[in-house]
């Protein structure tokens, strides 16, 4: 009798166990489709990307986007908008655009402009925040009695690939006290530091990663990209 | 002779600025008639976008923009505009540069024609600080030997 009782709940035991087995693997099969399907739809957008970098835009879309650019330019200088102006407007916007159109957008991928200017946007306040902290660092420097200043020049090689995201990053770099980027020469920037401590912040990569965001360069992928964790959680969750 | 600069940061800055640069110009020459400015002001911003191209980017890069037959062409016919509409007006029987005359010709009153006048003299003025603007400049960097004449001069030494 008791042997049997045990049996019985011996195996309810292993079937529950098996249940929760089977419940596992099939989340666990989940999740790995998910993480999959986002990676695989994340290498064929940078393949896309990728491809893009080898073939510039045409002279017409170029000449183009140039022309809508230097409009809405026009618009915002001229802020008449009545019809003699805006022909103006027109005329000279074709002759610019007709002058300069391959130097406004040379060296651009087919990327997804909007996503680019989207990240850029996006990484603005960040430097604002950078800039007022090390506006505050640079104070401190200069108003404690001792000046504990230690001026160094460090050189540092960039992953970087474009020079319009060197450029953003040198301008950066540049605008956040107590660093000036004095050269860039074949990929190797050369800057000028105040101290140890802001060297080792730059030293630490984070706004060359920004940078790299937001041109979508070099091991831009976080791995937040590759990977949407969130959704696998989410799935994970409703799973329970 | 002036080659392009190795500078990443002010070629790319340049290479994005000129455009705004040249259509602020023509700008500052077309409202010449109703905000400051005019057709010299914006002749020399025209001029020095030019010449921030010609220091960046070098000789070849802005002749094939803007060759120089076409510089003493615009600067040629800037003069002509001027001196064609102060003309015009002393034809139609008014003072040289008296514009109010030519609302006879483009059929409007005689205050709008003053306007329009005044923007196409502005306009020539424009064309011809430009290109007069950018010739000394291009003259003073080349040391007034154009690249294309050296070369000649260096096949025919060499042939004779």
């Amino acid at each position: 009798m008791e042997v049997t009782i045990f049996i019985h709940a011996a195996d309810d035991a292993f079937r529950i166990l098996e249940k929760a087995k089977a419940r596992a693997v099939g989340l666990l099969d989940t999740a790995t489709n998910l993480t999959s399907e986002t990676r695989w739809m994340r290498e064929k957008k940078i393949q896309a990307i990728l491809k893009g970098a080898q073939e510039t835009k045409s002279g017409f879309q170029n000449f183009v986007a140039t022309f809508v650019m230097l409009m809405v330019f026009w618009a915002l200088l001229s802020g008449k908008f009545d019809t003699f102006h805006l022909s103006l407007g027109v005329i000279c916007s074709l002759i610019v655009a007709y002058l300069s159109h391959d130097l406004l957008f040379a060296n651009v991928r087919v990327g997804d402009g909007r996503l680019i200017a989207q990240r850029f946007l996006r990484y603005i306040p960040w430097l604002m925040r950078e800039i007022v902290t090390a506006n505050f660092h640079v104070a401190y420097l200069a108003l404690s009695p001792k000046m504990p200043i230690d001026p160094q020049i460090i050189t540092f090689r960039t992953k970087l690939e474009s020079d319009i995201s060197w450029v953003t990053l040198a301008n950066s770099i540049t605008l956040t006290p107590g660093t000036i980027t004095i050269d860039i020469e074949d990929r190797e920037f050369m800057i000028h530091a105040l101290d140890r401590k802001v060297a080792d912040d730059l030293d630490t990569g984070e706004m060359e990663d920004r940078v790299a965001h937001i041109f979508m360069e070099a091991d831009h992928i976080y791995i937040q990209d590759v990977l949407d964790v969130s959704r696998i959680f989410a799935e994970l969750k409703r799973g329970m | 002779m002036i080659v392009s600069s190795d500078d990443i940061i002010i070629k790319t800055i340049a290479r994005i600025f000129v455009p705004f640069i040249q259509l602020y110009a023509l700008y500052v020459i077309m409202h010449g008639h109703y905000s400051p400015g005019g057709g010299f002001q914006g002749g020399v911003i025209l001029g020095a976008s030019m010449a921030l191209l010609l220091i960046t980017h070098g000789y070849d890069e802005v002749k094939r923009r803007l060759p120089e037959g076409v510089v003493m062409l615009l600067g040629s016919v800037g003069v002509l505009i001027y001196a064609g509409i102060g003309l015009t007006c002393l034809l139609l029987g008014g003072n040289y540069l008296d514009y109010s005359q030519l609302s006879v010709i483009l059929h409007v009153d005689p205050a709008h024609a003053r306007s329009l006048g005044i923007l196409g003299v502005e306009l020539g003025v424009g064309f011809t600080v430009m290109a007069v603007m950018y010739s000394i400049f291009f003259d003073i960097s080349t040391g007034g030997i154009l690249p294309e004449d050296q070369k000649q001069e260096e096949k025919l030494e060499s042939e004779g």
